[in-house]
């Protein structure tokens, strides 16, 4: 890390090696054939929450689908004019189920992102610093563990309008605390190694230790954890809206799967339930499957050999 | 004093600072909620000014807030909840037939899914790489990772719409009209509507023990003792009960961390199936800004939590030799 280059030589260099990085992890995805499949699925997801609303025939939430005669189709089985249904307020479900990927995607993706880096930082500190900050900061920890997530984050909703990016920040308040305790244990026993104390025998400062030696040692359970709070968020969001405090102006999962449970058509539009309900438990599963096929790599305490 | 003692007192002392901070936390929040309950009795018109004033001041609204804080402390920690605002009952009378039906529904599920899991994590975790370990961790993670009111709804669709074998809603049967709790919960009409939010939490639970306890055998699997009890000629399985043995410390903390946040109900699960309990009433509650009643609701939920953790890191301390009792604990 000390050698001196030429600033672009380096950059490639690095280019590379991050190439070569995001093959490796292709083909090691490629192993395991069920986070292969999950690999598939969250790429789709991806898909669909950035180009889902360009996607989508109708509003999902203006339109309304008539029939021949002009008379509004409610409840209406797939067929040829809803190819997903309609719902009971004569909305197009395809067109609802495109758009509303895209506020699941962003609370997944920011909120998960949030969690991950609130958790890792809070954590490296924490380990690396001990004594009374680590006592400061663990204690935080404890009271947001003591006090119950969706209690909470209903009783914040109802004061302050409901909109994506506040969920997002809830979320992501309130989640912090999973990676940061493990992220934690790992920077304890990194902090004892050789390379580490020869680094600030060397007369590294703390942050140049924290950040070069201690950091990169405990990113891999960094990221894993990361990807876990991106399935929590679309779960806690998905559950939010579900109880009628989601984004109102925004149509998402959760929300169309509140909508056909309050207005008691579940027995019967089963057109309207299935695709929210398959697309939620898809994507939260492929990134769990995901998570699991690394976790087998990062955790040393599984890594025995067969 | 022992280590253990000062462990131990160091631990209660966080636990009742944490509970004091918890509670204040909820205190500000609900403060900060817009209007109040009465508004709506005040924009009916059927009140007159003397009359709001008089229930505000039966509420203790009218006080200072510090007054009211104090007050607030003092009510929760002596369980005295005071009146819920939309019942008209006392709060404790409205909350403890809904937590223990919520109790009722989630310990036994819990204790079913600890144990069934854990013996089949373990199994799993002993027959690693075969075809019953795959298909179980990806049906758990399946059941795990995906919101319980979604298996819930996919179930209420399979069983009870179509097949038509348990009832989707509810805890009784309209027209039944029981006595006392005995009557309550030990008729055949309470079992029927039983079965399919307790199948549903049992398979919500599963996912976390099963995994613990798989890594914990695979974990063991290598490690000389158990080559000492192969050597010595135990069977398979009897070397699987030892190993397992050894992974129960992970499995217990987490059952007592899971039984903690039981209070809180499974929010969403009691929703889905309009189960009476302690999660569905705080979510009526809040959106009827009922405050007395939620606030005693969410005081009861993290109060369990905090007492949960502490006896968590009791456990693990008794148990485990190898955590130090002297700093904060390391994982």
């Amino acid at each position: 890390m000390s050698t001196e280059t030429k600033p672009e030589a380096e950059l490639y260099k690095r280019a590379d090696a991050l190439w070569t990085t995001v093959r490796d992890q292709f083909a090691f995805l490629r192993q395991d054939p069920m986070a292969f499949a999950g690999m598939l699925v969250v790429a789709a997801f991806v898909f669909l929450g950035l180009f889902g609303p360009y996607l989508a025939l109708h509003d999902p939430i203006e339109h309304t689908v008539r029939g021949d005669g002009g008379s509004v189709l409610r409840l209406t089985a797939p067929s040829a004019d809803a190819l997903f249904g309609t719902t009971a307020y004569g909305k197009d479900v395809l067109s609802q189920f495109l758009a509303g990927a895209r506020p699941t995607l962003i609370v997944g993706l920011f909120g998960g992102l949030g969690t991950g880096a609130l958790g890792f930082t809070v954590g490296v500190v924490s380990g690396y610093y001990g004594g009374w900050v680590d006592e400061l900061l663990m204690r935080l920890t404890d009271l947001t563990f003591s006090l119950p997530f969706m209690p909470m984050a209903l009783l914040l909703l109802t004061f302050m309008t409901p909109n994506i990016w506040l969920i997002t920040a809830i979320i992501a308040t309130f989640l912090w605390k999973m990676p940061a305790r493990v992220v934690r244990s790992e920077v304890l026993s990194v902090r004892e190694r050789t390379f580490v104390r020869s680094a600030r025998a060397s007369g590294a400062s703390n942050l140049r230790t924290m950040l070069y030696h201690v950091a990169p040692n405990v990113l891999p359970i960094g990221f894993l954890y990361t990807a876990y709070g991106v399935a929590w968020a679309i779960a806690a969001q998905a559950s939010l809206a579900f109880l009628g405090f989601g984004d109102p102006t925004m149509t998402s999962w959760g929300r169309m799967l509140r909508q056909v449970f309050a207005s008691g058509n579940m027995r019967v539009a089963w057109w309207w339930v299935l695709p929210p309900a398959i697309g939620i438990a898809a994507i939260t599963t492929s990134v769990f499957l995901i998570g699991r096929a690394y976790e087998e790599v990062i955790n040393p305490e599984i890594q025995t050999d067969q | 004093m022992s280590k253990f003692q000062r462990f131990l007192l160091k631990r209660l002392a966080i636990s009742v600072l944490l509970t004091l901070v918890a509670v204040s936390v909820i205190f500000v929040v609900l403060r900060l909620l817009p209007g109040s309950p009465f508004e709506a009795l005040v924009t009916s018109g059927n009140l007159n000014q003397e009359q709001i004033d008089e229930i505000r001041a039966m509420y203790g609204l009218d006080q200072s807030i510090w007054k009211q804080y104090i007050n607030y402390l003092g009510s929760l920690l002596t369980f005295q909840f005071g009146y819920s605002i939309l019942r008209s009952q006392p709060v404790w009378e409205v909350l403890e037939p809904r937590l223990i039906n919520s109790l009722i529904l989630l310990v036994p599920a819990l204790v079913t899914t600890a144990i069934l899991s854990s013996v089949l994590g373990m199994y799993a975790g002993w027959n690693r790489g075969s075809r019953l370990e795959k298909a179980s961790i990806v049906s758990t993670t399946l059941l795990r990772s995906t919101p319980v009111f979604i298996t819930a709804i996919f179930f209420i669709i399979v069983f009870a719409y179509n097949l038509e074998i348990v009832p989707a809603l509810g805890m009784r049967s309209i027209r039944a009209t029981p006595d006392g709790y005995l009557e309550t919960f030990v008729s055949l009409d309470f079992l029927h509507h039983y079965l399919l939010p307790f199948t549903v939490a049992v398979l919500y639970y599963s996912g976390d023990f099963l995994l613990l306890a798989r890594n914990g055998v695979v974990e063991k699997r290598g490690s000389e003792f158990l080559k000492l009890h192969r050597a010595k000629g135990l069977t398979e399985m009897e070397q699987l009960a030892r190993a397992g043995r050894n992974s129960m410390l992970p499995i217990l903390t987490y059952f007592t961390l899971r039984l903690g946040m039981i209070f809180q109900g499974l929010i969403l699960l009691e929703v889905v199936f309009s189960w009476p309990g302690i999660g569905r009433e705080l979510v009526l509650a809040i959106q009827q800004q009922d405050y007395p009643l939620v606030q005693a609701a969410v005081f009861i939920m993290a109060l369990a939590v905090i007492i949960a953790n502490l006896a968590a890191d009791v456990l693990y301390a008794y148990f485990d030799p190898t955590v130090s009792t002297n700093g904060g604990g390391s994982a």
